[in-house]
């Protein structure tokens, strides 16, 4: 039986409990890759990434029979993604001993602590002025930058108007242009 | 990775440098991780339901005490209910408009009527009149008990007067009657007298008692109300009191 592709009947097909399974595998298959790299580009350590899709997932699965169908998947499964990311950082601060200032951030260390990093690479340099930046601004660069995503859908995922959301991206790049002119 | 042209130039009209910077995915995923991640998503869930089941099981398994003992009652309880609220529905169904006026009061109270209520009760009670009824202890009972105790005696002394065969045969207890020759005299004999003599001489001669005798004198109009007697319980002793007061003036 091929799985539909379609997110509408996906939808239809997860409602139905002999294919309940089936479409949710599909939902997955789907957007499980722009979902990790989502993920990842927030938390950088890979193990970390997979902890925070597995369990977004989930939490999908669970909240996927009371999902308001007026809206995108694609835009659910986002902002979804995005929540658990900021909430595990959050934790992951919670949780952390040392106290690290603003430009040396554990994330940075993560990206340091990397078999492939090269700190002399412009793109492993952009990495760290990516991390350089809050939480807000780097999401919203990574959407645009990698995701190359709207600003009319970032606003719904983020919950923010698209003229603050084009203005933080502009903010997001011109300190990434002077972490790296600086480094 | 490609980049298109609209975040290409938009790039560009923000930071040239970095626009300029090609943009590569630094980080990698494990060989296969996206073959296998949703098989281990789905296994994952399944477990966690299955733990949720068995763990609702345990909740089940685990009734409260006595739980058991009083179920056949809460059903019985539950289906009565439900019958009377049947029994409602019915009624409801074959007389609509006077199940719509069954629960609508047409009467009125004064204002406040129900916050007085208790209060005015309360007063009624204390101020009710004592209820009338005959005291068997009283002095008048004495008195009438003593009249027909006299009279018995007189009755018998004449007859054995009358009857000189057995003159010299009186008995000690007539003998003692001959002193109580005025009225003062009488009260005097009858006041020594216990309780205990009357009593027994009324058990042994109580046929003789008259009851028109014993009421006529007693003022009916003045006898308390049968509910006095259940609002208060001291009416009798109130009543034989008055009539005590009454009889010593």
């Amino acid at each position: 039986m091929n799985l539909p592709q379609n997110d509408q009947e996906l939808l239809e097909s997860f409602k139905n409990p002999a294919t309940k399974e089936q479409a949710f595998t599909g939902i997955i298959k789907k957007y499980q890759e722009k979902l990790y790299w989502h993920i990842r580009r927030m938390v950088i350590d890979h193990e970390d990434a997979n902890d925070v899709l597995q369990n977004m997932f989930i939490k999908v699965w669970k909240g996927l029979e009371n999902f308001r169908e007026d809206s995108q998947l694609y835009t659910w499964l986002y902002r979804i993604a995005t929540n658990e990311s900021l909430t595990f950082l959050t934790q992951q601060k919670k949780r952390s001993t040392f106290s690290l200032s603003d430009d040396e951030n554990g994330l940075s260390n993560k990206l340091k602590s990397d078999t492939h990093f090269d700190a002399n690479k412009l793109e492993w340099k952009l990495q760290l002025g990516i991390q350089s930046l809050p939480e807000k601004q780097r999401l919203v660069f990574n959407l645009r930058y990698y995701d190359e995503m709207p600003y009319g859908e970032m606003s719904k995922i983020l919950e923010t108007s698209e003229g603050a959301l084009k203005a933080s991206y502009h903010h997001a790049a011109k300190k990434i242009e002077e972490f790296i002119l600086n480094h | 990775m490609n980049q298109s042209n609209e975040i290409i130039k938009e790039l560009q009209g923000i930071s040239p440098m970095l626009a300029q910077v090609q943009k590569v995915n630094v980080f990698e995923a494990p060989d296969g991780y996206f073959n296998t991640l949703a098989e281990k998503v789905i296994t994952r869930i399944l477990l966690e339901e299955k733990d949720s089941f068995n763990f609702n099981k345990k909740e089940i398994q685990q009734v409260p005490e006595g739980y058991f003992d009083s179920l056949s009652d809460a059903i019985l309880s539950k289906i009565k209910k439900e019958e009377a609220e049947n029994k409602e529905e019915d009624f409801q169904k074959s007389f609509p408009v006077l199940h719509s006026l069954k629960d609508k009061n047409v009467f009125t109270v004064p204002e406040n009527y129900f916050e007085g209520v208790s209060h005015q009760v309360i007063n009624k009670i204390k101020s009710h009149q004592p209820a009338k009824v005959i005291l068997m202890n009283t002095k008048w009972w004495k008195y009438a008990a003593a009249a027909i105790i006299i009279g018995v005696i007189a009755i018998g002394s004449l007859q054995l007067f009358n009857n000189s065969r057995d003159r010299d045969q009186i008995p000690s207890y007539v003998e003692s009657s001959f002193q109580y020759k005025t009225p003062e005299q009488v009260d005097e004999g009858i006041a020594s007298l216990s309780d205990d003599e009357i009593i027994k001489y009324l058990e042994k001669y109580g046929s003789i008692m008259d009851n028109d005798l014993l009421i006529k004198d007693v003022d009916v109009k003045e006898l308390p109300a049968t509910e006095d007697y259940l609002i208060d319980e001291n009416t009798l002793n109130n009543y034989l009191e008055k009539i005590d007061n009454q009889s010593n003036k």
